[in-house]
């Protein structure tokens, strides 16, 4: 990235408010005088519910978009964030205008899953495990590269969700940190001590004391239980190290969302090794009153554009080796229900963000609202598989070509320019 | 014995008390069930007293609705002061507050233990959730008192008739909005009822064109397929969805100032005409314009081979291993087809069954946030008066009551619950009950003036025996060991309440307390 660019960038962005330094110069000599640190890294943004991408990533001057969707299309005039000539953004994601321009910021369309699944629950399974229609695969797809690439002696911390529970693609035996919260530092670390004999790694057997004739003696069991316990301790102990000496750089929106986002900004650029970070953002299943340019969809758009942008900007040269994927488990049906909402649909969108993509360009191929483009008549077709996504960027950031297998009853198969 | 009924209790009551492993004794495991399979009408004396100060836990809908807005009768909400709105919203929140409450109480408190437990179940089969909104805040009370309490000792078919028809379940997966598109006519009045309204030709244009897009909502008949019966992807295909949402049309509720809140069949809602369902002919109901294809079929649902091996497989999940058994899924889903899904008979096949008992199964569920939490109280004895602290831990731990937005429900499986960061979350929480930190919550001193004051070495074991009555491991003895040790160097005259509650604060955060 060209010196020049980014000033003109951070200009923008503090144009947008989300600068909290006074003078933007200043903000851009500070910028440009760190180096990304550690190494390259993903953050997985997962949109539970099945985000309305085609409101998303809206086709502008398409007659069939306004036949389809009468009162939650919409145009130029309402504000959408040109792309080029076929694509705008929603109102909504104008804070991340300037990331597109500096061309960072990539989005796909008609992406999704080879499978048909509308149900929630199988299709988020079949995404966040890369394994569409099987049932047998139960680790996520980052938890299997975390896996593969191990390093036998490696003691970073690679990888965490900023959450309670774990997305589903950071599942399985590479052990990964779900941070709690309502948890204070000086009060967490007195309690990852006490604990530390129960499920640390000291010795198990050995003569000791503490058995009483009769008392039942018990297997060690429940090793899953101790294993989790044990990396409790020890990631939680380097999060809470990190956390206290982090700055916040930039002003974020006062959402959940963008609070965790902002923990996530400090973990990364403390370079200690975060490979990879999820989080969720819930509540996108719009069955009803979903809204257009306003409402409940563009106001949940505002709040994951904001935080999204405010992030980047933390991060700053950080975002050169960061890349951002927003993914949901499937498009929703093209045309609006009869409750100005939309169901269950098929294909839809995602966002690749940072780390060197090659942006400003919309990626997939578009075949078009009519009703014979349409997969059963009703939603997207899906002609890139979001697996060909995961497989790119697992390239591109980590130059990690996954093995056979690694995505099951795959063929391999890239986006051709992304990287 | 001793063990059989820790076991039972492990798994059919919200964790073994010192008070109810007696009872089991006592009562023989069997009659110990049978009271508990059919507890009869009378209250639970001791609920009765936990939830004296709640108003609303009773109330039918319209009642609630009612006493939510009585102070503003008559007036509209924009005609209120902000003084006034801020009141009405207070009070708004008021059900939703008692009946979470309501339901952790009963958990840790009922002598229903049984039927506390199966609620906590159906609760998460035929999830609804106050994450929606809107008439959820005032639907759920009778929701959860009709529809899961009442039926989770009693007939699934009928539960799930009754939830079909509930509001609280209409309203949370959209049905009471699934409706026809408008005919002609419809369309005609509504242009003409906009343009009179805004004396604005185009404005009713534009209504008329927004309302001819009314139409189909596929949301609760997928969950009722695929969640509340048949299982994902089990028999049924997209065009079986449709159907069902078709059949559905005009499934919807009397609401509003005036409204009964009732289950309300709308037949100019109806999507008219015979359907198909899982390759069977429903005959269009024309005697009463529709509402008997829906009935038809949530009744076929209920009788459907694939819906008593769903249930079985989840119930068999729940109460034994989450790997069930299939042998024992076999056997209790030929229990639901022959009894019509009673779901008495369904955990008795369950309790009695060898699997149920087997050596692998025991101490091989993990917890969920609620099941810990509830056993850390019961097993504690604890006093509750107050149990804000309690809810948020269990927000904390990603299980917060009532509160599941997918229409799964939470799940009950290991998997879901066990990665690293959420223990940190738990001890904190055994710390904090054990040494008195959790506001409103507190154990009893006789809980540790009943130790050996004479051999403090002891106290280890006492407490281990009362709260891992299944014995502990070299790991966790050792930890209490060294505990106990420093203690007496330092103590001069060792006190059963200092080191008590750091035993027991530890045994609560335990490995093996986190398995029942």
């Amino acid at each position: 990235m060209t010196t020049p660019n980014r000033r003109d960038f951070l200009k923008a962005a503090a144009a947008a408010g989300l600068i909290t330094t006074a003078n933007p110069f200043e903000r851009a000599l500070l910028a440009m005088g760190r180096k990304p640190k550690g190494p390259q890294s993903i953050v997985c943004i997962y949109l539970r519910g099945g985000a309305d991408w085609l409101n998303m990533i809206v086709p502008r001057d398409d007659k069939d978009y306004l036949t389809v969707r009468p009162t939650l299309a919409m145009t130029d005039e309402d504000g959408l964030v040109q792309l080029d000539r076929d694509w705008g953004l929603h109102p909504a994601f104008r804070s991340l205008e300037p990331f597109w321009k500096e061309k960072q910021l990539a989005p796909i369309v008609a992406v999704g899953s080879p499978h048909t699944t509308r149900s929630h629950f199988d299709a988020q399974d079949f995404m966040e495990f890369a394994a569409p229609g099987n049932r047998t695969v139960r680790s996520g797809w980052l938890n299997r590269y975390l896996e593969e690439s191990q390093d036998e002696d490696a003691t970073e911390f690679r990888a965490m969700a900023m959450q309670e529970l774990l997305p589903r693609s950071l599942r399985g035996e590479f052990p990964v940190l779900a941070v709690p919260s309502g948890m204070d530092r000086k009060k967490g670390a007195q309690t990852l001590n006490r604990f530390e004999e129960f499920y640390g790694d000291g010795p198990v057997a050995g003569e000791m004391p503490g058995q009483m004739p009769g008392e039942m003696e018990r297997p060690e069991e429940g090793a899953g239980i101790v294993e989790s316990g044990r990396v409790t301790i020890e990631t939680l102990r380097r999060y809470q190290d990190i956390l206290a000496k982090g700055k916040t750089e930039v002003k974020y929106p006062n959402g959940r969302f963008a609070q965790r986002l902002a923990a996530m900004a400090k973990v990364l650029k403390a370079g200690e090794g975060l490979e990879v970070a999820g989080l969720d953002y819930g509540g996108w299943d719009d069955h009803a009153n979903q809204g257009g340019v306003e409402g409940r969809h563009a106001t949940r758009l505002k709040d994951l554009s904001d935080s999204l942008a405010a992030f980047c900007l933390d991060l700053g040269p950080q975002l050169d080796t960061t890349t951002i994927i927003v993914m949901t488990e499937f498009g929703r049906t093209v045309r609006e229900n009869g409750n100005r909402g939309t169901d269950h649909g098929h294909g839809g969108g995602m966002f690749v963000l940072g780390g060197g993509v090659k942006g400003g360009k919309v990626y997939g191929d578009w075949q078009g609202l009519k009703d014979a483009q349409l997969y059963q008549g009703r939603d997207l077709q899906v002609t890139t598989d979001f697996r060909d996504v995961f497989h790119t960027v697992l390239d591109g950031t980590f130059d990690f070509k996954a093995p056979k297998g690694f995505f099951p009853d795959y063929k391999s198969k890239k986006i051709s320019g992304m990287y | 014995m001793r063990d059989r009924a820790v076991h039972l209790l492990s798994r059919l009551s919200f964790g073994p008390s010192e008070a109810e492993v007696e009872r089991v004794l006592a009562r023989g495991e069997d009659d110990w069930l049978e009271e508990q399979l059919a507890p009869g009408e009378e209250a639970d004396p001791r609920m009765k007293d936990a939830l004296t100060n709640f108003q609303t836990l009773d109330m039918s809908t319209p009642r609630l609705y009612a006493w939510i807005t009585e102070d503003y009768e008559g007036r509209r909400e924009n005609e209120l002061s902000a003084e006034e709105r801020r009141k009405v919203q207070e009070k708004r929140r008021v059900p939703k507050g008692e009946l979470i409450r309501a339901t952790f109480l009963r958990s840790i408190f009922s002598s229903r233990q049984v039927e506390s437990v199966l609620a906590d179940f159906w609760r998460n089969h035929f999830n609804v959730s106050f994450t929606k909104g809107g008439a959820a805040d005032f639907l759920i009370t009778e929701y959860d008192r009709e529809v899961v309490r009442r039926h989770a000792l009693g007939s699934f078919p009928e539960m799930l008739m009754a939830s079909a028809k509930h509001p609280a379940m209409l309203h949370y997966l959209d049905n009471h909005l699934s409706r026809t598109p408008p005919s002609k006519q419809e369309l005609a009045e509504i242009e003409r009822r906009e343009r009179r309204r805004t004396d604005s030709r185009e404005a009713g244009e534009q209504a008329a064109q927004i309302a001819a897009q009314r139409g189909l909502n596929e949301n609760y008949a997928r969950e009722l397929l695929e969640l509340h019966t048949l299982g994902v992807d089990n028999v049924y295909k997209q065009k079986d969805v449709i159907a069902v949402a078709e059949a559905l049309t005009g499934w919807t509720f009397d609401g509003g100032r005036e409204g009964t809140w009732n289950f309300r069949f709308r037949s100019e809602m109806h999507v008219k005409g015979d359907k198909r369902v899982l390759g069977r002919k429903i005959r269009e109901d024309r005697d009463n314009g529709g509402v008997g294809e829906g009935e038809a079929i949530v009744e076929m649902l209920a009788e459907h081979k694939g819906t008593a091996e769903f249930i079985a497989m989840k119930l068999v999940r729940f109460l034994v291993s989450d790997q069930p058994p299939s042998s024992l899924v076999k056997d209790v889903a030929s229990v639901y087809r022959k009894t019509d899904g009673s779901i008495p008979d369904m955990v008795r096949t369950v309790v009695k069954s060898e699997e149920f008992w087997a050596a692998d199964t025991v101490r091989a569920k993990f917890r969920t946030p609620l099941e810990f939490l509830c056993a850390a109280l019961r097993a504690t004895d604890a006093e509750v008066r107050e149990v804000n602290r309690c809810l948020a831990a269990l927000r904390d731990m990603g299980q917060p009551i009532l509160h599941c937005d997918d229409p799964t429900g939470y799940y009950d499986v290991a998997e879901a619950w066990l990665d690293p960061g959420v223990m940190a979350t738990r001890w904190g929480f055994a710390l904090d009950l054990a040494t008195g930190k959790v506001k409103g919550v507190e154990i009893p001193v006789e809980f540790f003036d009943e130790l050996p004051q004479d051999i403090p070495r002891l106290w280890q074991h006492h407490l281990t025996k009362r709260l891992l009555p299944g014995g502990a491991g070299q790991r966790t003895r050792n930890a209490l060991s060294t505990v106990t040790d420093e203690y007496l160097e330092k103590a001069r005259i060792p006190d059963s309440r200092e080191l008590g509650p750091q035993l027991v604060g530890l045994l609560l955060g335990s490995p093996e307390f986190q398995q029942q």
